[in-house]
């Protein structure tokens, strides 16, 4: 059945490249063509590319310019354009002007004014909320940069908050975001490219990065990468993130997704490389390694120790998240010798009237556990305090008085999840989140045995795996030349190194201080 | 894509095999009779041993909420077995859940089958069992194993594991019993050089005539207590020789013992002893040994001499003839000199009587010994064994003086009467 499924899967994916080559609907053949002197003949291929008059929010004002002594036409499509703008900078200057020998780029009062030939070029600044000018009797046409978007504000970060430190988040307009860093980072070779990257959408996304400091072959890479996407339609940076990460089986994540703009100014003065794009309240950092996930920005705005004692904090959590559950399991499944005995009667006594094995009793209430989690994440903001009240309390307290669940399972189980908590990453969260389950059946399964099997096989795999050619587990191991912001992190004015596996050209970022 | 649906092939294959083939060991802990002590008696016919099982019942004590509050604390079985291995299963006849020895605390053993010359064949199957830990401790009852048990009702620390914990834990401290546990008996045993030291119990009472003159120098069964407490009693110590029970000591020899032994750390001796400035009164005195003892070995043509050095740091608690002695360094050093005297002597006599009486050391004195001796060939060709009992011994105490208790002036007895 897998066979046939995969066979199924392969054939999509066939049928969907074939698609690609010619956009149906897309009327490419108009698009190729050149602008002609006659406006009629101009504004009728226009009407017929953007249908108008079906099409209501696209607005196409014929004029007549008194000193140019000829007609002419503008369209733009007002839901996305500065309407003031045009008739401030544009339609008032152009009908007042009597002069018949100034150029247009003279009369109208905007930034940018190109001249286009071909109806491609139109129609793409068009959909980018810009205003098009035909003169007749002119082969070539105006564009006028005028865009005006809607969106919200810039806000406070929603998912990596903290209590020290800058509270700008990105928002979904990427002019914004580009805003924000370069804000941070105020130098010429910041430097912001765009690729497009879908047929249909003409989804654009920006990659960020520091000339000569980021590493060439890696903005090459990731550049082509982008380039060669062959899809209609990629609205924002989550779903991108599929598209170019390496390992799209893999547990654990290689892109680092981050909403804060600080965390990205720094991940760019570091060399790496962000991608930013519109409708994205976010930003994607890579190559990523593991510590980028493990680590808060707020370690570094901290002072050292209560920094440092952050991080020990995040990394106890990390491992209790993975290995309570699992450890429950296996030393009460197979080595109850080592539990202290007044421990080992206490949860003798406590599983007397459960009727479930200890795995299965694990399973359920980490089960309970997710499900809380996720009815949680997704119930209206009313009803959220009830969803918690129902979860913790009923299914808790019922379930051991039921006699279902052990009470020192709802302590284990409870341990693990909230400090599930503190991994604050999403993606490694979902990582970690998982792999305990792997623990857990491993322990069940073979004890610690087992679990030290799956914990070294894991090991072994971040060890092996790589994001955009950079090591997991980088600059731990394998050893590269940094400033060994790993599990702690040292002093600021030591931390004067960029790190190695980036192959910067400039390593050095600030003087030791000697 | 073959490669892949390859992989899904294997990846399917493993997880089934696995969940056909694993859980070995795998039992509940609520499916598991966990049995605190084992006690060892002998039976008429040769060969066979009456075993007797003391299983804790995790529903008592531990949790509020579990029920089981009519429930006593624990359960004793008794049967007849050929030894404690294959006693497991003929107790699931009677016990309902698998017999355990994940808890086992304490192996208790009859003196008349400690002294049994066959009950080294028993006891050897400690040694088999996976789940005897060689840490469980050594206990020798007066009377028969099973009646111990059976008589040992704690009043407070109902559930036998804890009581027996506790129990043990602070009589070492105290250096009242030894430190015993199966480990060590089966290292002394093999070695074939000291003697090994069981915990000495009994919960029957022994009736004297005479009054108690001492505090420490009794054996289990001795103490006159009273009250409505346990009559079990922890003091002193049986002693085996070769995997055979050959004498018991006191509680004051067992602590003389442990003074004597490096490897063994007693904390918390308190005594009594003769006061040096009126005949009529004791000193209560705490001993501890804050530094190791040394040992030299002197050898002799026939006769070898071995020293001992002991240091030991004394606390004197009491002042009973009012002398005052903490202020005055001429008292200081009298009652130095009187105490060293009186330890010396009560050590150097009780070496003598290990040497006549047992024929060994109870102090693994052959652990520091081997150090004088080039090969293991040469220690063996000396026989420490059959050496010590002729060796000249000879015990130096050397005292450090602590604090004389929190206030160490008392008022002149003649103006307070006065």
């Amino acid at each position: 059945m897998l066979k046939e499924m995969l066979t199924l899967l392969k054939k999509q994916q066939k049928q969907a490249s074939l698609s690609v080559d010619k956009l149906e609907g897309e009327q490419t053949s108009l698009k190729e063509k050149e602008f002609s002197r006659n406006l009629q003949g101009n504004l009728s291929i226009l009407k017929h590319l953007y249908s108008i008059p079906d099409n209501k929010d696209i607005k196409l004002r014929e004029l007549y310019l008194e000193g140019f002594n000829r007609q002419a036409a503008l369209l733009f499509i007002s839901t996305i354009t500065d309407v003031k703008s045009i008739e401030e900078n544009i339609l008032k200057p152009l009908t007042e002007n009597t002069s018949s020998d100034k150029k247009v780029k003279d009369i109208v009062a905007i930034q940018m004014v190109h001249e286009i030939t071909l109806y491609k070029d139109a129609v793409k600044d068009i959909n980018k909320g810009n205003a098009l000018l035909i003169l007749d009797g002119e082969p070539k046409a105006y564009i006028m940069d005028c865009p005006d978007f809607q969106s919200r504000a810039i806000e406070k970060p929603e998912s990596e908050i903290l209590i020290k430190g800058p509270k700008e988040a990105f928002n979904e307009k990427a002019v914004a975001n580009i805003s924000l860093l370069r804000k941070k980072i105020r130098n010429e070779n910041l430097i912001v490219e765009a690729v497009e990257v879908s047929q249909r959408s003409h989804n654009d996304v920006f990659v960020l990065y520091i000339r000569g400091l980021a590493n060439e072959k890696l903005i090459d890479n990731i550049k082509e990468r982008l380039g060669s996407l062959d899809v209609n339609s990629i609205q924002n940076l989550s779903l991108l993130e599929e598209y170019i990460e390496e390992r799209n089986y893999s547990l654990f994540p290689s892109i680092l997704s981050t909403e804060r703009p600080d965390r990205a100014a720094s991940f760019l003065e570091d060399g790496y490389i962000v991608l930013l794009m519109d409708n994205s309240p976010d930003s994607l950092v890579l190559p990523a390694t593991f510590w980028a996930f493990f680590h808060s920005p707020e370690d570094h705005y901290l002072r050292f120790f209560y920094g440092n004692f952050t991080r020990a904090l995040r990394m106890t959590a990390l491992f209790i998240t993975i290995f309570t559950s699992a450890i429950y399991v296996a030393i009460t499944t197979y080595h109850a010798e080592m539990i202290p005995p007044d421990l080992l009667l206490a949860i003798a006594a406590s599983r007397e009237k459960v009727p479930f094995p200890a795995v299965i009793e694990i399973l359920i209430m980490e089960l309970a556990f997710e499900l809380i989690r996720e009815a949680g994440l997704r119930v209206p903001s009313p009803i959220g305090p009830t969803i918690g009240i129902v979860g913790a309390l009923i299914l808790g307290q019922a379930a051991v008085e039921a006699n279902i669940i052990s009470p020192i399972v709802i302590i284990v189980v409870a341990l693990g999840g909230l400090s599930s908590f503190a991994v604050s990453d999403l993606s490694l969260n979902f990582a970690v989140r998982l792999t305990r389950f792997l623990f857990i059946l491993s322990a069940a399964m073979m004890g610690i045995y087992g679990m030290t099997a799956v914990f070294v096989g894991g090991l072994f795999y971040m060890v092996s795996i790589k994001s955009f050619g950079v090591p997991y587990l980088a600059p731990m191991s394998p050893n590269y030349k940094s400033s060994k912001d790993t599990i702690f992190r040292r002093l600021t004015k030591n931390e004067t190194l960029r790190p190695g596996f980036l192959k910067t050209t400039d390593l050095q970022k600030k003087t030791t201080g000697e | 894509m073959k490669l892949r649906s390859k992989m899904m092939k294997v990846i399917f294959l493993t997880a089934v095999t696995l969940s056909l083939s694993g859980c070995w060991d795998h039992k509940e802990l609520d499916e598991k009779a966990y049995v605190i002590g084992i006690g060892l008696d002998k039976h008429k016919i040769e060969g066979k041993v009456k075993v007797t099982y003391l299983i804790a019942n995790p529903e008592v004590g531990s949790q509020q909420t579990a029920g089981g509050a009519n429930e006593p604390p624990q359960e004793i079985v008794t049967l007849v077995a050929d030894d404690f291995i294959s006693s497991r299963n003929t107790a699931n006849t009677i016990v309902a859940k698998e017999i355990s020895y994940d808890l086992l605390r304490v192996l208790i053993v009859s003196e008349e089958l400690a002294r049994d010359p066959d009950f080294i064949r028993i006891i050897y199957s400690a040694t088999k069992d996976r789940e005897i830990k060689r840490s469980a401790q050594f206990i020798v009852s007066r009377e028969n194993a099973a009646d111990f048990i059976k008589n040992n009702k704690p009043k407070i620390e109902t559930r036998p594991h804890k009581f027996l914990e506790l129990m043990i834990e602070r009589g070492q401290e105290t250096g009242m019993i030894p430190e015993a546990d199966l480990n060590g008996f089966f290292r002394v045993t093999e070695s074939d050089a000291d003697l090994y030291l069981a915990i000495y119990a009994t919960t029957e009472k022994i009736e004297k005539d005479e009054a108690q003159t001492t505090d420490d120098d009794l054996l289990a069964g001795e103490i006159q207590v009273e009250g409505t407490t346990n009559n079990a009693q922890f003091i002193g110590s049986a002693v085996f020789k070769e995997g055979q029970m050959i004498g018991r000591i006191t509680g004051e020899e067992t602590r003389i013992s442990s003074l004597l032994d490096n490897t063994w750390a007693t904390e918390d001796i308190l005594t009594a002893i003769k006061d040096p400035f009126d005949e009529r009164y004791k000193l209560s005195i705490r001993i501890s040994q804050k530094r190791e003892n040394k040992y030299k070995l002197i050898p002799e043509k026939g006769r070898p001499t071995i020293e001992i050095d002991v240091p030991l740091f004394i606390e004197v608690y009491s002042d009973p003839s009012m002398i005052n002695y903490a202020k005055n360094r001429e008292k200081v050093k009298e009652l130095k000199k009187s105490l060293t005297a009186a330890i010396e002597k009560n050590f150097t006599e009780f070496v003598s009587y290990t040497q006549q009486e047992l024929k060994g050391d109870t102090f693994d004195l052959s652990i520091p010994m081997r150090k004088e001796f080039a090969t293991l060939r040469e220690f063996r060709e000396f026989d420490w064994m059959k050496t010590y009992p002729d060796a000249k011994v000879k015990v130096n105490v050397s005292i450090r003086f602590g604090e004389f208790g929190r206030q160490s002036k008392l008022p002149k007895l003649e103006e307070v009467r006065d």
